[in-house]
This record gives C-alpha cells, sequence and structure tokens, in this order.
C-alpha cells in the first residue's frame, strides 16, 4: 500500500536578488516521520523551513500540496490553520508581552466580536507551562518574555507550537545556546511528537543530534536536495562521514 | 499561632500598572504645586469646567496616537488631517443645508481615506512614518489652504440646535463633550486591552517580525491605526468646530506637540509594544493644566513653553526611575 505524503513539495525554488536559495526541491512528508533537515550554514535549510511555514513565498511556479490538495495564497496565517506550526530559529516571541500572549500570538482565542478570551488563555498556557516541565515557579502566564532566560524563552516558543492540533511541527536549531540538559528535553519533546503521531522536520548543526531523532535524512548543499533517505541502520559516524563528504563535493 | 506562620506578603505593583501610577503621581504633584501657589484660581470649579472644555480634543486625537505609537508608528500629520477634516465637514454643512450627518460622514471618509494615504506609504512603499507624516502634515495643510482660500467659516445656526447640545452642551459644571472623550476613551481602551486588534497592535510595535511569522498581517494593523488616526481627527474638529461654531483653517497647528506630550508623559514609550489608554487620559490632563496653569499662577504666557519642556522632562525621568532603570 503507498503512503499518502501529508505535504508534498514541487519544483520549490527561492531567489534573493541575485543570490538563489533554493533550486527544484522536490521533498515528500509524511505522517508521524522525523526527517532531520541537514546541510551546511547558507544550504538553505531556514529558507526551505520559512516556505512551508509561509513566512515566505517560494518563486512562481513551486507547488506546496497539503494533504493531496494544491495549496493557493500560501502563507504564514494559513499555514497554521491547517496545522503547520514552526519553532523558528529566532523563536519569533515579542518580549514585552506577556507569556500567554505569545503563546497564542497570532491564534488568540476570541469570541464572535473578536474579544479575546483572556482567562481561557492565561489557564490553558498554565497548564502548558506545567507540562513542558517549567522548573522556575516566579514566572506566571502573565509575567513578560523580557524576563525569561533562553531556554524558557525557547519552551515559550516550543508550547506554542504543540498547543494548537498540529500535524506538522517544524523546529528551526531549537538546541542553540541552550544547557545540555535542556538540549535532552528537547530531543525527548521530539520522540514525543512522533509517539503522538504528528510529523517532525528537525533542523540542527549538531549532526549526533541530528542522526539521533531521524527516522529519514534530507541533506539540503548550496539550496539544492542533494540526499533523501531513510537511516535505515547507517551509524552517527557514517552519517557523519557522508555530510563531510558532501560539504567537500557538493555532491554524494 | 507561631510567628513563621503569619505571611508578610509585600505589596507589589504589576509592571504593567507602573505607568498609570507614575502619570497619576506626576500630575498630582504638578497640580499640587499650582495649588499651592495660586490656590484662589485652582480651587475654583469654574478652572476645571475650562480646563474640561478642550481636555476631550487632546484625550481623542491622544488615543489614536497611543495605538500608532504602540503598533512602532508615529504619525505627526494629524494637525493637517484635523484641519482637513474639519473643512470637508464646513464645506459639507453649507453645501447641504446644514445637514450635520452628511457633513460628519463626509469628514469621517476624507479622515479614513487621509489614514489609508498614510499607511500606504508607510506599509506598501516602506517609508519611514517620522519622515513621511512631516511630509504629509505639510500636503495636507497646503491642500487646506488652497481650498478654503483664507476664510474664517460660521455657523450661527448651529448655536441652538439640539445636535450642538448633544455634543458640546453643558451638563451642570460638565460640558457634554468630556463625557463623549471619556466614552471613546473607554472603548478603544477595551479595545487596546481585549480585542484581537489592540493585541496586534501590540505585536506590530514589538516585534513585527514575530508577529509576520505568527501569522498576524503586520502592516493591515498598522494601517488601521493610521486609519483610527484619520477617524479620530474627523471626530475632533466636528468637535471643535461645534464648540465655536466656527472653523477656521489653521485650527490643527496647537496640537501637534501637546498630544505627543499627552501620549509620553502619560507613559507610552516612544519605542512601541507598550502603552496605556488610562495613562493618556492623566497625561493628556496634565498637558492642558499646563497651558492653563502657567498663566493662571501668574506667569507670562511665553512661560508656558518652558513648563511644558520641565513638565515632559521630568516625567520621563520618573516613568524611568518607575521601570527601575534609572542608573545606567
Amino acid at each position: 500500500m503507498e503512503r499518502k505524503p501529508l505535504i508534498e513539495l514541487v519544483g520549490v525554488e527561492k531567489t534573493f536578488g541575485r543570490v538563489q536559495a533554493l533550486t527544484n526541491i522536490n521533498l515528500k512528508l509524511y505522517e508521524g516521520e522525523i526527517v532531520s533537515l541537514v546541510g551546511d550554514n547558507g544550504a538553505g535549510k531556514t529558507t526551505l523551513t520559512k516556505i512551508i511555514s509561509g513566512t515566505e513565498k517560494a518563486d512562481s511556479g513551486a507547488k506546496i500540496i497539503l494533504r493531496g490538495e494544491e495549496q493557493k495564497n500560501w502563507g504564514a496565517a494559513k499555514a497554521r490553520k491547517l496545522g503547520i506550526e514552526t519553532v523558528h530559529q529566532n523563536r519569533a516571541l515579542s518580549e514585552q508581552q506577556s507569556i500567554y500572549a505569545n503563546v497564542f500570538m497570532g491564534r488568540e482565542l476570541t469570541n464572535r466580536f473578536g474579544f479575546v478570551k483572556r482567562k481561557q488563555q492565561i489557564a490553558e498556557t498554565e497548564a502548558l507551562m506545567r507540562k513542558i516541565g517549567y522548573t522556575s515557579k516566579v514566572w506566571t502566564p502573565n509575567s513578560p518574555v523580557l524576563k525569561l532566560s533562553g531556554g524558557e524563552r525557547q519552551g515559550v516558543a516550543i508550547s506554542r507550537a504543540i498547543l494548537f492540533d498540529s500535524s506538522l511541527v517544524m523546529l528551526d536549531e531549537p538546541t542553540t545556546a541552550m544547557a545540555l540538559s535542556e538540549q535532552a528535553e528537547v530531543i525527548e519533546f521530539i520522540h514525543d511528537l512522533k509517539r503522538q503521531g504528528r510529523s517532525v522536520i528537525f533542523i540542527s548543526h549538531n549532526p549526533w543530534d541530528a542522526h539521533a531523532v531521524a527516522d529519514r535524512f534530507v541533506i539540503l548543499d548550496r539550496g539544492r536536495l542533494v540526499f533523501d533517505g531513510p537511516k535505515g541502520d547507517m551509524k552517527a559516524d557514517e552519517f557523519i562521514m557522508m555530510l563531510r563528504e558532501i560539504a567537500r563535493k557538493g555532491t554524494i | 499561632m507561631s510567628i513563621e506562620n503569619a505571611t508578610v506578603k509585600k505589596f507589589i505593583v504589576p509592571d504593567r500598572f507602573k505607568p498609570v501610577l507614575g502619570a497619576a503621581g506626576f500630575y498630582l504633584l504638578m497640580m499640587s504645586v499650582f495649588i499651592y501657589f495660586a490656590p484662589s484660581v485652582f480651587l475654583n470649579i469654574g478652572m476645571f469646567t475650562a480646563v474640561f472644555l478642550s481636555l476631550p480634543l487632546y484625550i481623542i486625537m491622544g488615543l489614536a496616537l497611543v495605538f500608532v505609537t504602540v503598533s512602532g508608528e508615529i504619525d505627526l500629520s494629524f494637525p493637517s488631517t484635523l484641519a482637513l477634516t474639519g473643512l470637508v465637514f464646513s464645506l459639507t454643512l453649507n453645501a447641504t443645508n446644514y445637514n450635520f450627518w452628511v457633513a460628519f460622514l463626509a469628514s469621517l471618509l476624507v479622515g479614513i481615506t487621509c489614514g489609508l494615504f498614510v499607511g500606504f506609504l508607510v506599509t506598501k512603499l516602506g517609508f519611514s512614518s517620522l519622515i513621511t507624516t512631516l511630509g504629509v502634515n505639510f500636503m495636507f495643510a497646503g491642500i487646506t489652504q488652497v481650498l478654503n482660500q483664507g476664510q474664517v467659516r460660521q455657523f450661527p445656526e448651529f448655536d441652538e440646535s439640539p445636535i450642538r447640545a448633544a455634543v458640546v452642551g453643558s451638563w451642570g459644571p460638565i460640558p457634554a463633550q468630556l463625557l463623549w472623550g471619556l466614552a471613546i476613551a473607554m472603548i478603544l481602551g477595551v479595545i487596546f486591552n481585549r480585542h484581537r486588534f489592540g493585541i496586534h497592535v501590540h505585536i506590530a510595535g514589538d516585534n513585527p517580525e514575530a508577529g509576520r511569522a505568527m501569522g498576524v498581517n503586520v502592516s493591515r494593523v498598522k494601517v488601521y491605526c493610521f486609519i483610527l488616526v484619520g477617524i479620530c481627527c474627523s471626530i475632533t474638529s466636528t468637535i471643535s468646530i461645534l464648540i465655536n461654531s466656527t472653523y477656521y483653517s489653521t485650527m490643527g497647528e496647537g496640537y501637534l506637540l501637546p498630544v505627543l506630550a499627552a501620549v509620553f508623559v502619560g507613559g507610552t514609550p516612544v519605542t512601541g509594544g507598550k502603552g496605556t489608554i488610562a495613562g493618556l487620559v492623566i497625561g493628556a490632563t496634565t498637558v492642558v493644566f499646563i497651558n492653563t496653569g502657567v498663566i493662571a499662577v501668574g506667569l507670562d504666557g511665553y512661560f508656558t513653553g518652558l513648563g511644558f519642556g520641565l513638565v515632559i522632562i521630568l516625567s520621563l525621568l520618573g516613568h524611568r526611575a518607575l521601570s527601575g532603570r534609572l542608573s545606567r
């Protein structure tokens, strides 16, 4: 039986001025799989996730097919509505706003006149903070994000991604600038997402992390997709050797 | 009961109330100085009635400016938008044989168009709102002058009309426009703090990139803020014309600095993402009292500017101290 892809990218290209960031990317992503998206700096990983999350527009001619339906007017609000959540590299937080305002940013719970259900948002944020194991008791959902540490901020960005019933979660360098214990928590969290049946795209500079969590590797190099295959029984050092080879030669 | 069980709760003011408290404290401090030097003037109810006549105009304009400032932009074009919408109101009144509602609607439409125009320049063309609105201010003032041809337009027919009584009549010592101003402040305050639009205004000024990534249409939010300025200009000019039954094309000129001062004295920082409506109302009251107060305590009118400057600088210092960043 052939599996149906959750999301399919066909002929995705992206140019910034004269820089070709992505060249003819074709990619299928299935339900409940963890894809490690790897590549050197400037390979186009972040650009690709931004196109999937609707933050950047692909050049014309690209197709984004979600659950078999080609999507027109793809944008961030639409992507989130259809179940694609992203933990952006820069975390995308409004620092002066409260934790709960950040968790619900762009998807506020409102009544039909557009007024925000503040108490419900605060209660749900509180439950979420406990669920992802906020250790500090100092913070309430009302605390502004600017008082939080780097790891705690990442926690806010991550809780935003799991709050809604998303089917694909993309994490762009989620462990950067995190303590080792926090990194381990994020890796554990990614496994949780898979257990819940969600798909994950994971970007990391750390090849061991990228190897450890993945079901499948997608490797980009200078805007081209140079490898797309299951992990199988590939060992971590074989994977790293392959990455080095690609960085050197630009192909396999 | 042992002493350990008694919890001593330290009274902590939540951060979001600090600007309002600061503005209120500052206002009371300033008033005590005024009362100390001129008790006969400042303890007289007539003084307050005089202040309340024009206060709502500053409140209504300031409200729109709080939205724009919190959204991360600034609007310096409102004085001439005020004059332009006032002119349209006056011209339509003449053309429709004193149909107030048609005239007000025309003025609203022009105000909305002005806001759309500024919003287009700032969000679609990516111009700095500071420079754009400075230019637009000159432009609209020019258009107003050309259309008005230096006339002062008077509407004595309004003196006895029920609409004038409802909008700017006096209810005891309280002018009706003060109640209208406060009602608008309340409505906009709820929208600012509790409506999705108000939440998005905060996000747009705090971290627009984050907002966009999370699906907030930041540009649209900013355009709506500029449109709100246009709408408030139209309301303010209409009330102002009704107060004196007169239109003159320089009617917006005195508003620029006092309204901006009201926003900042009220505790809304210029940096965006944060602001307070209650603070603005107090800030506007402070500013209007300076105008009248400096003269009432027996100083020359020339001292108004000095008083203004002092109050603004001192209030900034006060807000800085409250936010705990006095020593840098």
